[in-house]
């Protein structure tokens, strides 16, 4: 069969994704990790918060559960989400987490819970400094930029917020 | 004295089936010749035979060469079986009482759970239809909602009971001009790349009416499909002297009203004829092997047994799965694969 199946039914609901809404499992450090994330940071996960591992389970649209490939999402760096408004300034971005799949390739960006482990996060930050220049170059193509060394601060601003201000 | 039959070229062995006596003309012909074949009880100039068309309460309606008839069960039938031993589409033979004394062996079936009489009572199945040449899963493009895993399930029915199936979508003129109808286009010939015809139809402006017409012409054809997506409304259109009873969907959920109520027979005027059914769900997927599953997917099954873990692959997380590896390069389609995973969940 030589037809390529990739039509998106994007206009006719398929009905609701196989355990869709049920907690799980952390595959890789084997948290159990509750779908709902807490208050504040109003979204399901799709990340477990203590290793940030995510599995590439979505296909063309957050939550489809349409991917085969359902490999290990390491998280491999930090970034800010781009707003809409076109005079905001980089600060006003949302820190995001970018997942790269250890199947395919395909990156991803999330938005961190607010029980997201600081330390992982801070970790994720450190290592994707060590991130080689052709993986850099291959996210830059595809628009994502991640944070240098140079947001440090605004890092520390949005994860610990005004108590880490007062500490420095 | 009546001998007893042999019967050749042809299974399962007649005497299973029944016994001389239970019908006359059979008798008389065992006494005259010693032996029959199954293919003579086939025959459609035995005037003792003929087709299941209509069930009606605790009787049949049976179409032979000599008109209708309406038949009820031979004692021993009923004893014999648990639940009703004729379907629509039975070839059966029936007694000097107008008893149906045998059923002759069904070359398919289609089979449903039965509802369960009582809690912790055991759902015996209950075949619908018998001896079709074609399924015809009917769904609606637009009211009731397009139901695309609706169909996967009709499909995988299909296939596990070996019966051809040609899909038909209804009402669309009601996304004419629209987005979905590209998309319905798009995805009808993803299903018609996988082996099914796919016929896009509507009744108010006719599309798809030459179309489906050359599919059930000279064929036993059966409609599935919910209610209100207008499975009776085609036969009305297939077979204009009809006039069967069709009704709106409901304005708020565009649900329809479980108009078609029984299950009948209709012969066509240019050959063939349809089974029209009330909105049915599920067909005998109960019985499906759970490891077979992908087998009635037909775009699956070069695959299956290439896994790493090779027939024990469930092509869920299994590691080296080759399904999954021929969904992530476009040779399967990911809501299929979807409805694979949702049918093993939940059968
Ligand atoms: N717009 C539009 N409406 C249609 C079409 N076909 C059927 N309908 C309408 O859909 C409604 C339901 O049609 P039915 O033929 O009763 O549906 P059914 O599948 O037989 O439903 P049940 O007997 O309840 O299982 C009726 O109001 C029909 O007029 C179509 O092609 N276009
Ligand atoms: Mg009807
Ligand atoms: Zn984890
Ligand atoms: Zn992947
Ligand atoms: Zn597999």
């Amino acid at each position: 069969m030589k037809t390529c199946f990739t039509t998106q039914r994007r206009h006719i609901r398929f009905g609701g994704p196989r355990n869709a809404g049920e907690d799980f499992v952390c595959m890789y450090c084997h948290n159990i990790v509750s779908v709902q994330a807490p208050p504040g940071s109003c979204h399901n996960r799709n990340h477990c918060p203590r290793c940030l591992s995510s599995r590439h389970l979505d296909l063309y649209a957050a939550g489809d559960r349409l991917s085969a490939c359902k490999a290990r999402m390491r998280s491999i760096g930090l970034t800010l989400k781009r707003t809409p408004r076109k005079y905001a300034t980089l600060e006003q971005g949302e820190l995001m987490i970018v997942h790269q799949c250890e199947g395919c390739g395909k990156v991803s960006i999330n938005r961190i819970a607010a029980d997201d482990d600081d330390e992982a996060i801070l970790s994720v930050f450190e290592a994707s400094r060590r991130l080689d220049s052709q993986a850099n170059a291959h996210l830059i193509e595809s628009g994502i930029f991640l944070l240098t060394t140079n947001e440090l601060q605004l890092v520390y601003r949005r994860l610990y917020g005004r108590e880490w201000l007062r500490q420095t | 004295m009546v001998r007893r039959i042999a019967v050749t070229g042809y299974a399962p062995r007649l005497e299973t089936v029944c016994q001389p006596r239970d019908i006359p003309w059979l008798a008389f012909l065992c006494i005259e010749t010693g032996s029959i074949t199954l293919n003579a009880l086939l025959n459609r100039t035995n005037p003792y035979s003929g087709i299941v068309i209509k069930k009606i309460t605790n009787a049949y309606l049976v179409q032979s060469d000599a008109g209708n008839l309406t038949c009820t069960l031979s004692q021993r039938l009923k004893q014999q079986s648990t639940g009703d031993p004729v379907a629509i589409g039975d070839k059966v033979c029936w007694n000097e009482a107008a008893q149906i004394a045998v059923v002759l062996p069904r070359r398919n079936q289609l089979a449903r759970r039965s509802a369960v009489p009582m809690p912790g009572a055991h759902a015996h199945e209950q075949v619908i239809v018998a001896n079709v040449d074609q399924i015809v899963p009917v769904i609606a493009a637009a009211s009731p909602r397009l139901a695309w895993r609706l169909l996967d399930r009709y499909l995988v029915s299909a296939e596990s009971a070996e019966i051809p199936a040609v899909v038909c979508i209804t009402k669309m003129d009601l996304v004419d001009s629209r987005p979905e109808s590209e998309e319905i286009e798009a995805v009808a010939a993803e299903y018609r790349a996988i082996g099914y015809g796919v016929i896009l139809t509507s009744m108010v402006s006719g599309q798809g009416m030459e179309e489906i017409q050359a599919v059930l012409r000279g064929r036993l054809s059966v409609f599935v499909g919910k209610s209100g997506v207008g499975k009776t409304s085609l036969l009305n259109a297939i077979e204009p002297g009809l006039r069967l009873r069709v009704q709106e969907t409901s304005q708020a959920t565009g649900k329809g009203r479980h108009t078609t109520t029984h299950m009948e027979m209709f012969p066509l005027q240019f050959g063939g004829a349809i089974i029209d059914t009330p909105g049915i769900r599920e067909f005998g997927l109960w019985d499906v092997d759970q490891d077979d599953l992908a087998l009635f997917f037909p775009e699956m099954r070069p695959f299956v047994g290439v896994c790493k873990f090779g027939r024990s692959c469930r092509h869920d997380e299994e590691p080296g799965c080759a399904i999954r590896r021929a969904v992530n390069a476009g040779l399967i389609s990911p809501y299929r694969y979807q409805s694979y995973l949702k049918l093993r969940a939940q059968p």
